[in-house]
């Protein structure tokens, strides 16, 4: 994983803060959906403002694809 | 070892959820229509406030003759698609009198909406182009724009910023971008700002298809929907629609001031290879058409009711929605509360639906209400009780 990927987590980290009700360990491996029992409702809300603060934009194909952290970091890596 | 059967497990246990009671939500069945407001449910006289009837036609004389005659003279069914020989006058009359109606030269009439939305968008979208979808759009425009093999993204609801900078973010692209939104949402019954995405998508040579479902015969002077109440019916590219709800029988159609509408008949395969409507069907809907052009009291009783259960859930401390609309979605604590409440509005004597995760625009639970134009003020009334009497003095 490169040097970049990592610090993208880090923000992801702290956005995802915000939509948790409770203080989950999060890592890059942390599952989305299984690990956080996220809705698919607030899993697009949570893309949405990681979009916002990096100024890309995923299609949705795309995210069907995503599962963790790690690869949504990638994916934002690959958008700038 | 997995099966082909797996994948229902989920749908199990989400429907003994709804299913632990006597009725099942999603499941109701109305044994007998008294009128456009009122049915029989379980042997009990129901006021019926779900129906998304919104002007009451149902039962209109007029229209129901005209489904009578259209029966005797044409039969029961085309029993062929539009472009075979499912294409009878009345379906082409049809058409000319919603292009009319619109004051645009081109429409184009579908068996349902859903397939109306599923025949415009895999018509005009292919792989390679973009679609800036609304958070909150509906089931059919999600389908359709997935269909087509289109890059998908999407907004905040009802959020031209949110718009703005995606529609930015794709830079040379946007001009083979199709914004899709929808006028009146059907949950919560909140307003597309119509007016901002048509400047917005203007600005950056983009298109807009706007899906007036629950808009038509509601709002204009004219009941054009939200594009004529906020002038841009011709800066709407594609405007859809369903006659399914203030028309009160079945269908969907699409107007718009392009030419290539005409094409998509060659195109669009939900249009090919669906049998077309039914004569009765499209009798009623050019009758109940007419009327809604003809009768514009109609509108102002809906309104009238619209206004009446909206001050009355509000006064009672109710979350709704952010403006009065014939559509009131009430929201409540939790999905057990809602499923609560839904059982005992009914037992009650009031149908509403019930709207619950994934179905619900933002994961919330909420009682969703829809007003008629036949609704009477005591009937109006009878709901707002209800609703106290279920969620207030519980």
């Amino acid at each position: 994983m490169s040097v970049e990927t990592t610090g993208i987590e880090k923000v992801l980290i702290s956005i995802l803060r915000d939509f948790l009700e409770s203080d989950h360990v999060l890592s890059g491996e942390t599952n989305l959906v299984s690990d956080l029992n996220l809705a698919s409702v607030q899993v697009m809300e949570f893309v949405v403002e990681v979009e916002d603060h990096f100024d890309i934009a995923i299609d949705l194909e795309s995210l069907s694809n995503i599962h963790t952290l790690s690869e949504l970091a990638e994916a934002v890596r690959q958008s700038r | 070892m997995t099966t082909l059967f797996d994948k229902f497990s989920a749908v199990m246990d989400e429907r003994q959820a709804l299913t632990g009671a006597a009725t099942d939500p999603t499941n109701v069945v109305v044994d007998k229509m008294v009128s456009a407001t009122e049915g029989v449910i379980a042997g009990r006289a129901t006021i019926l406030a779900g129906t998304n009837n919104y002007l009451g036609l149902t039962f209109e004389p007029s229209c129901v003759a005209a489904g009578q005659h259209a029966l005797a003279n044409e039969g029961t069914g085309t029993t062929g698609s539009r472009m075979a020989n499912g294409n009878y006058h009345s379906h082409k009359a049809l058409e000319r009198e919603l292009a009319e109606f619109y004051d645009l030269p081109h429409a184009m009439v579908f068996s349902t909406g859903y397939g109306a939305n599923l025949g415009i968008l895999t018509a005009l979208l292919q792989p390679g182009d973009c679609v800036l979808l609304d958070a909150d759009a509906h089931a059919s425009l999600y389908d359709g724009c997935k269909m087509s093999g289109a890059d998908i993204y999407r907004f905040k609801h009802n959020d031209p910023d949110s718009l703005e900078a995606r529609l930015r973010r794709l830079g040379d692209r946007a001009t083979r971008t199709l914004i899709v939104v929808e006028g009146l949402y059907s949950i919560i019954g909140d307003c597309a700002p119509l007016q901002k995405f048509a400047e917005i998508k203007r600005r950056y040579g983009a298109y807009l298809l706007i899906d007036e479902a629950h808009s038509l015969g509601i709002y204009g002077d004219n009941g054009r929907g939200l594009v004529e109440a906020q002038g841009i019916t011709e800066e709407a590219d594609f405007i859809v629609g369903t006659f399914s709800k203030s028309l009160g029988s079945t269908g969907g159609f699409c107007v718009s001031q392009h030419e290539i509408l005409s094409l998509m008949r060659y195109t669009s395969r939900p249009f090919i290879f669906t049998a077309s409507a039914c004569p009765s069907v499209i009798a009623t809907t050019r009758a109940a058409l007419q009327v809604m052009r003809d009768r514009t009291e109609l509108r102002t009783q809906l309104w009238k009711n619209a206004h009446q259960l909206y001050a009355g859930l509000q006064g009672l401390g109710l979350s709704t929605g952010p403006e009065v609309s014939p559509v009131v979605g009430v929201r409540c604590a939790d999905q057990e509360q809602a499923i609560n409440a839904w059982h005992r509005l009914l037992a009650a004597g009031v149908y509403t639906n019930l709207i619950v995760p994934p179905a619900s625009p933002d994961g919330s639970s909420l009682l969703r209400c829809s007003m008629s134009a036949a609704h009477t003020s005591a009937q109006v009334d009878a709901i707002i009780a209800a609703f106290e009497a279920v969620l207030v003095t519980n």
